[in-house]
């Protein structure tokens, strides 16, 4: 390899480590609080606007949510300071089962795995009323 | 005449400026957003960029050689009135290749990783495509080259352009003067650009120039109303810079080894992204579609709770 190309490369290498180093000093990434039932239901209204949300559940650490809306789960986790959403089918969500405090559901592109408080039964009890499962 | 890189020579400039923004944004003094692995792609993507374009490089250039071997006039290099018109037809190039990279899915595939960052700063605009080359998007400036004008003299206006966007890439900005912001690409414009909103989905695709967009109707103005958030319609689940960069070729190829038809071949591929046989998947238009709808139901819900 030509040498100049060699050291421009390791020199744009070492600036790019340089600016993620002073990112992370920085800590300005935007606030993402535990997320609460009012926080939950607004994160909802921006992702699935148009899905009605039948009975809701929030990650013990408050990182992540599922909702049923029918016969779709409407899941959404923190990655990094935002968050992503998926749909997937409600029978996958109630089938899941938890493995030392944590249920990892798998959507097509990714896995979310969602906190559990100690003891707590999946699926939680919002999700077994007789309203909701109507 | 001697011929020069300018996004080489704006190497220094950028990371001063990504140092700036943090550093105001850290004192206060600015608005803006860095998280650190976010910022990393951001970074890694820029440097693989330019080791993609170097080997790509040699290919477009015996390209754009070959078509002005076959020029139809020849435009000098010198002459500031032949630099006066490649800024416009560049940019209007620019234009072209953008609206597309958005709204077909082969060319979208390449372009994408630059919007999966959800965050808007000086960063995001290092985010560049590893894959443009394969796709060739770069053939849409050969007929620049066909019409007369040097391939150095269009390979330094697209440097330019390049070089241009780099700045409005921020949230520290709001508004430019309203003239600038009549017929500049500003931070502001290029907010909505990258917007997930659907209200603001395919829209701004200008590079300098905001004449374009306001021209062939795919002008939206930022609306304090309505803040940007930032990243796709569906945000990456990943960090991880291979998915950043393929992930969309990957759907690609999922979706043709269960394609039943050359018509479902043609849509998956060359149809806009998010398009499918059933309808089953959203696209830009039908996500503004339902935007649309639900502000309309609002305004009959509130018009009806007035009483008008």
């Amino acid at each position: 390899m030509d040498k100049a190309l060699l050291i421009q490369l390791l020199g744009s290498a070492v600036a790019v480590s340089l600016l993620v180093a002073i990112a992370a000093w920085a800590r300005i990434a935007r606030p993402t609080p535990p997320l609460d039932a009012e926080a939950a239901r607004a994160l909802l209204a921006v992702e699935f606007p148009d899905d009605p949300v039948d009975a809701l559940w929030i990650a013990a650490d408050g990182a992540g949510l599922v909702a049923r809306s029918g016969e779709r789960a409407l899941v959404a986790w923190r990655r990094g300071d935002s968050y992503v959403a998926r749909d997937l089918p409600w029978a996958a969500v109630l089938v899941a089962r938890p493995a030392k405090g944590v249920l990892v559901l798998k959507a097509a592109d990714g896995a979310p795995r969602l906190a559990l408080d100690d003891g707590e039964a999946w699926p939680p009890p919002p999700f077994l009323s007789r309203e909701v499962a109507a | 005449m001697k011929t020069f890189d300018p996004v080489q020579m704006a190497i220094p400039f950028f990371v001063l400026a990504v140092i700036l923004e943090i550093v105001l944004a850290r004192t206060g003094r600015a608005n803006a957003r860095y998280e650190a692995r976010d910022t990393a792609v951001s970074l890694a993507m820029g440097l693989g960029s330019s080791i993609a374009g170097a080997l790509m490089a040699g290919v477009i250039f015996a390209a754009s050689l070959w078509a002005y071997q076959h020029r139809v006039f020849t435009i000098p290099m010198t002459a500031v009135w032949a630099w006066a018109l490649l800024f416009f037809a560049e940019d209007l190039t620019y234009y072209g290749f953008h609206r597309l990279s958005h709204e077909r899915r082969f060319w979208w595939a390449s372009h994408v990783n630059h919007h999966t960052s959800t965050h808007y700063n000086l960063s995001t605009a290092l985010r560049q495509t590893w894959t443009g080359g394969v796709a060739g998007t770069w053939l849409l400036w050969l007929p620049l080259s066909f019409l007369g004008f040097p391939p150095a003299m269009v390979a330094i206006q697209k440097g330019i352009s390049l070089v241009y966007q780099f700045w409005i890439h921020t949230e520290a900005i709001k508004r430019m003067p309203a003239w600038f912001e009549a017929v500049f690409n500003t931070p502001s414009h290029h907010r909505v650009h990258h917007a997930r909103n659907p209200r603001y989905l395919d829209a701004n695709y200008a590079g300098v120039l905001i004449i374009w967009d306001r021209m062939f109707g795919t002008f939206i103005p930022e609306t304090d109303a309505e803040p940007c958030r930032y990243g796709t319609v569906r945000n990456l689940a990943s960090f991880n810079l291979l998915t950043n960069v393929f992930h969309e070729w990957i759907g690609i190829g999922k979706d043709l080894a269960r394609s039943r038809s050359a018509r479902e071949v043609l849509g998956y591929v060359f149809g806009p992204p998010g398009w499918s046989p059933d309808g089953s998947r959203d696209t830009s238009r039908t996500l503004k579609a339902r935007w649309r709808a639900r502000m309309a139901r609002n305004e009959g819900q509130g018009a009806a709770e007035r009483g008008d």
